[in-house]
């Protein structure tokens, strides 16, 4: 997956600001489609929920390059859907940042990275599976693949747009540092985008009803809910 | 406390709630505000601080906080082998490529690598603000009780932020246990980590994707038991929230002047001749 693994003080305050500014709007934005502060229960107990099998599966290292992990981001916005899961890769990142996986300050820039993953992971699958109608596995490798592809690239393009303070770097140096890195995450995220396809297959076998929403209400019609209200108490 | 850590290097969240509640050194009694605006000004610092030996400063100021707060500090190493992973697998391309004067070079399939000490300067700096931004947040962390940081995030964050992330915080624990029985179970089959990734894709998947159906099936039960028990969308606030005191006033103004000091030192005119 793609996670900035800098810590506070690698971006200049005005970077950090522009970062944080951005992900509070994408937070406002996702916290207005759920209805403010009248979410329902089952809603906010499954989003707590995923947070924390998230936040375990995030800690799980794969010794690649000493900074890859798997952490199910776009396997998130395929259960939770965009908005509910983009609120929970916030907390998930709060929680990160408490234990140094990540700085404070790199919260909103990762909060960014994180939601792309959510809502390609979301899109792509929904596309996959219902428009082209794909299997329960490649729909799931390939929108895990996507998502984790282009996050890949969204990291590189917030540290080389930012810049490491302190380095005498170019723009064009510090791109070409972070393609490496990048190169990393991308074979990482195929890893991931295999897990990803076996997890929705696995899961697609035994609670059907929690892929509803983002399957498009089955292979049957159109969804009629948010992936987590389709699902049956 | 924890049946076992999660892993060496990752603090046990059992562990750190243990320390909260039981601990009663100086740190401890400290208002959870003062801790809280604390910790914005020493992530700030490290922000703005450009210079080592300020952050060498920084560091043994948060180490002496962590240390007044008797906290485990063999622990404290043992964590901080992420943040100097994470610094390590990024600085490693910077350290060879910043312009400096050149301290050691060799070649690399015929690629001409150098170590400059402006790349050791930069990776050297990068872990400072690392571990202290890191043995601060942890010691905040280990120093204040569950009901205290309820109570900020319940103040600071938006309602429905909050509850999740209140609500996750005590689910972590039972996540992480059985995240630790997995691995067990992994290890007792002759599994590894790093094989696991790639050739028993299908074997953690099964893994992931029971622990999502669990907590599912959890949150479910969960959120009928909340809303029997009459839930109406926020979690009451027990224990009132303890004001900072004279001497907690006293740091806050010391770390706002440190802040103001180097803010202007740094982007208006140099104060002190850094």
């Amino acid at each position: 997956m793609a996670h900035i693994h800098l810590e506070d003080g690698a971006f200049t305050l005005f970077w950090v600001a522009v970062w944080s500014l951005i992900a509070a709007g994408i937070i406002s934005a996702a916290l207005f489609r759920q209805g403010g502060n009248k979410i329902p229960t089952r809603k906010l107990a499954i989003a707590a929920m995923c947070v924390a099998v998230g936040f375990a599966i995030f800690q799980v290292e794969i010794p690649v390059f000493g900074g890859v992990h798997i952490n199910l981001t776009p396997l998130m916005g395929i259960l939770l859907g965009p908005s509910l899961g983009t609120l929970s890769v916030l907390v998930i990142n709060i929680f990160s940042a408490a234990i140094g996986h990540g700085g404070w300050g790199m919260i909103g820039a990762n909060t960014i990275v994180n939601v792309v993953e959510v809502f390609l992971g979301y899109y792509a699958y929904k596309l996959l599976r219902s428009g082209l109608r794909l299997g329960r596995f490649p729909s799931g490798f390939g929108s895990a693949a996507i998502a984790l592809t282009v996050s890949a690239f969204v990291v590189v393009g917030i540290v080389t747009v930012s810049e490491l303070q302190d380095s005498a770097q170019t723009r064009d140096q510090t791109f070409n540092n972070m393609l490496v890195l990048a190169a990393a995450n991308i074979v990482t995220g195929l890893v991931e985008g295999v897990v990803t396809g076996y997890m929705v297959s696995f899961i697609g076998r035994i609670r059907p009803d929690l892929l509803e929403g983002a399957e498009g209400g089955g292979r049957q019609g159109k969804p009629t809910q948010a992936p987590v209200e389709a699902a049956h108490v | 406390m924890s049946r076992r850590s999660y892993t060496r290097h990752i603090p046990d969240f059992r562990l750190v709630t243990f320390l909260a509640e039981n601990g009663r050194s100086a740190a401890h009694m400290m208002s959870p505000w003062t801790k809280g605006v604390l910790l914005v000004m020493v992530i700030l610092l490290v922000i703005v601080l450009t210079d080592l030996y300020l952050l060498l400063i920084m560091f043994a100021v948060v180490l002496t906080f962590y240390i007044i707060g008797r906290l485990p500090i063999r622990l404290l190493i043992g964590w901080y082998s992420l943040p100097v992973l994470f610094v390590v697998t990024l600085s490693v391309m910077f350290m060879f490529t910043e312009p400096g004067t050149i301290i050691a070079d060799t070649r690399f399939f015929g690629i001409h690598i150098a170590l400059t000490d402006k790349g050791v300067l930069l990776f050297v700096k990068l872990l400072v603000r690392a571990l202290v931004v890191v043995t601060f947040s942890l010691a905040v962390f280990m120093t204040t009780k569950y009901s205290y940081i309820a109570h900020i995030a319940s103040r600071t964050l938006p309602r429905t932020l909050a509850n999740i992330f209140l609500l996750s915080y005590r689910f972590t624990f039972e996540t992480s246990d059985e995240m630790s029985d997995v691995l067990d179970a992994l290890h007792a089959r002759s599994g590894n980590l790093a094989k696991g990734a790639s050739k028993q894709t299908r074997l953690f998947a099964g893994i992931f994707g029971l622990a999502f159906v669990h907590a599912f099936e959890r949150a479910e039960r969960i959120a009928k038991a909340m809303e029997a028990r009459g839930f109406s969308g926020e979690f009451p606030r027990y224990e009132k929230l303890p004001q900072p005191g004279p001497g907690g006033y006293c740091l806050i103004a010391l770390a706002v002047l440190a802040l103001g000091a180097v803010s202007y030192s740094r982007y208006v005119s140099n104060l002190f001749g850094w």
